[in-house]
């Protein structure tokens, strides 16, 4: 077997850097390890646990997380799909639309995350300079708790709606003409098209897109951390920020442990769920594909 | 088709507008940017720049440490998931699907969870502050990725090709060498690409390992200026770091977006 050799070192750094922090938040999850006790773990019995499951600004920022995570993935979803469906044709200045959708996936989040709060300053922004002119009022978009979130899925939606939208293409692109030249020979206009056929051939990149998407937003860090520091009232913060603060401002590794383990169990068990949802839907659409 | 170009047409505004008033700003004196009507003659400057680059230490700097961290996280990367992915490719189909569903899980895995943990780890072995051991967990978190994208490239060669090469007495190093390397190279572009795309803008790992101000990597630096006080942050100089900043990843974005593309789009499609 010295294929399997090759592949050990690989596995080795993939064990150390994923199995084995979880196996440590496991283990530290049960034990204090603050600043009160020195830095260094001490068993308490699951006071961690207990804590976690009354800590009203977990449950809060858990909400939070979802509610950033289904809107800004719904929307860059069905965008990115309406952008794909109609740039899906021989186009000529592919280069350029490769380029300029790439840009902002591509520059590092807190780059953009330090520019959007100059853009969205009150009152010197465009934004609300715009909106002040406009509509003579200001809006406070990163000062106002019920409209701050709105501008960070918006931050989100800009730098990933374009990605999302190229990778449906690329998928759209693998779809045969001829599928659709035999719809049409049957009479089926463009809504039957795309829903019988665009749609069932392109569920497998769209839960793909929709799944990894849900996965990196539920762990949406770098982009809150910059623009809003989780502010203001703490309604725009994540449970991965809630995580940092307990490890390192508030310098309470074993309650920072029991947070991030907690939120993994919620986000596996959440991917169960999502999966099954798409694995059922996919059947019966492709049911009504056979029919 | 009038649809498309409309289409093509905002999504170039959307993506590039943020940027362009990022370029704007960074050419306004600070008096300019309170007072819509300034005079003109008081309206530009490149005092923004000048103040980025002659910090201490110079902006610049910063670009440098991410492009080394991004360079020998790439070279880290491929040289395990080469091997791997090569092994990967020849196993039984039961056990490598079993592999490829634990690397979909890890690469699923919202990953600045695990900071803390690695933090501990860089403690431990006295890994903080060293832009070579950032390599360590970038080249582990760039496992899934590349390693399916290779592994999709070395199951596409026709497995002719090695048989033939084997008879002829090539050994396995200089089949590789002579043979499959350069048949895989462009999945191998397009895998380093998107690493070294990765390495360049992680933030979280970076953040936590690294605290000496001559070390930073770009997106830890960027977030500093942004730490440093709540309410006035300053945003002339910082509109020029950010065009700065900018400018070698637009570079690269425009001369490799088709490696960057294909291997997305083969990662989505076959992953």
């Amino acid at each position: 077997m010295p294929l399997l050799i090759l592949l050990i070192p690989s596995l080795i750094f993939l064990i150390a850097v994923f199995a084995l922090p979880l196996f440590r938040y496991v283990w530290l999850s049960f034990h204090a390890d603050s600043v009160m006790t020195g830095l260094v773990a001490i068993p308490n019995q699951g006071a961690n646990w207990q804590r976690f499951m009354q800590d009203a600004r977990f449950w809060q920022d858990l909400l939070q997380t979802l509610r950033f995570a289904f809107v800004s993935v719904t929307a860059e979803v069905v965008l990115g799909l309406v952008i794909a469906l109609i740039l899906n044709q021989p186009l000529r200045k592919r280069a350029l639309i490769r380029s300029s959708s790439l840009i902002p996936w591509a520059l590092p989040t807190t780059v953009m995350a330090l520019g959007w709060r100059w853009i969205f300053n009150t009152p010197y922004g465009p934004i609300d300079r715009l909106l002040q002119s406009g509509l003579g009022r200001s809006l406070n978009a990163l000062g106002e708790p019920s409209i701050a979130w709105i501008t960070t899925v918006y931050a989100d939606i800009w730098k990933t709606t374009p990605f999302v939208a190229l990778i449906l293409l690329a998928g759209l692109q693998t779809i045969p003409t001829d599928l659709y030249e035999a719809a049409k020979l049957e009479g089926a206009g463009p809504w039957i098209c795309l829903r019988r056929i665009t749609i069932p051939l392109l569920l497998p990149y769209l839960g793909l897109a929709l799944m990894f998407r849900l996965a990196q937003a539920f762990g949406v860090f770098d982009l809150v951390q910059v623009m809003t520091g989780g502010g203001p009232a703490s309604s725009t913060e994540s449970i991965a920020l809630y995580a940092y603060w307990n490890a390192l401002r508030f310098l309470d590794f074993g309650y920072s442990a029991t947070i991030m383990i907690g939120s993994f169990a919620i986000l596996s068990s959440l991917i169960v769920i999502a999966w099954l949802v798409i694995t059922a839907v996919r059947n019966r659409s492709t049911g009504a594909f056979a029919k | 088709m009038k649809a498309a170009r409309f289409v093509i047409i905002a999504l170039l505004i959307w993506s590039l507008s943020p940027l362009a008033w990022q370029l704007y700003t960074s050419f306004c004196t600070d008096q300019a940017l309170v007072t819509p009507f300034a005079p003109l003659e008081q309206r530009w400057t490149l005092a923004h720049y000048q103040s980025v680059l002659q910090s201490n230490p110079p902006f610049i700097r910063y670009l440098f440490n991410s492009l080394f961290a991004g360079a020998i996280s790439t070279a880290l990367t491929l040289l395990l998931a080469i091997p791997a992915s090569y092994s990967l490719s020849k196993l039984g189909q039961r056990s490598a699907l079993i592999i490829k569903c634990l690397l979909i899980g890890c690469a699923l895995f919202p990953y600045v969870l695990l900071f803390l943990a690695l933090l501990e780890i860089a403690r431990y072995l006295q890994l903080g502050n060293s832009l070579i051991a950032l390599a360590i967990p970038y080249a582990a978190l760039s496992q899934p990725l590349a390693v399916l994208l290779l592994t999709n490239a070395f199951s596409d060669l026709p497995p002719e090709l090695e048989d033939a090469a084997r008879v002829e007495g090539l050994s396995v190093l200089q089949r590789f060498r002579w043979i499959l390397l350069p048949l895989i190279s462009p999945a191998i572009a397009s895998t380093s690409i998107l690493v070294f795309l990765f390495s360049w803008n992680e933030y979280p790992i970076a953040l936590t390992w690294i605290s000496d101000s001559n070390k930073l990597t770009l997106p830890v630096a960027m977030a500093r200026i942004a730490g440093s006080s709540i309410h006035s942050v300053p945003y002339g100089p910082y509109a020029a770091a950010t065009v700065i900043g900018s400018i070698p990843l637009i570079l690269l974005v425009m001369v490799f977006q088709k490696p960057i593309v294909s291997g997305l789009t083969t990662g989505a499609v076959k992953g």
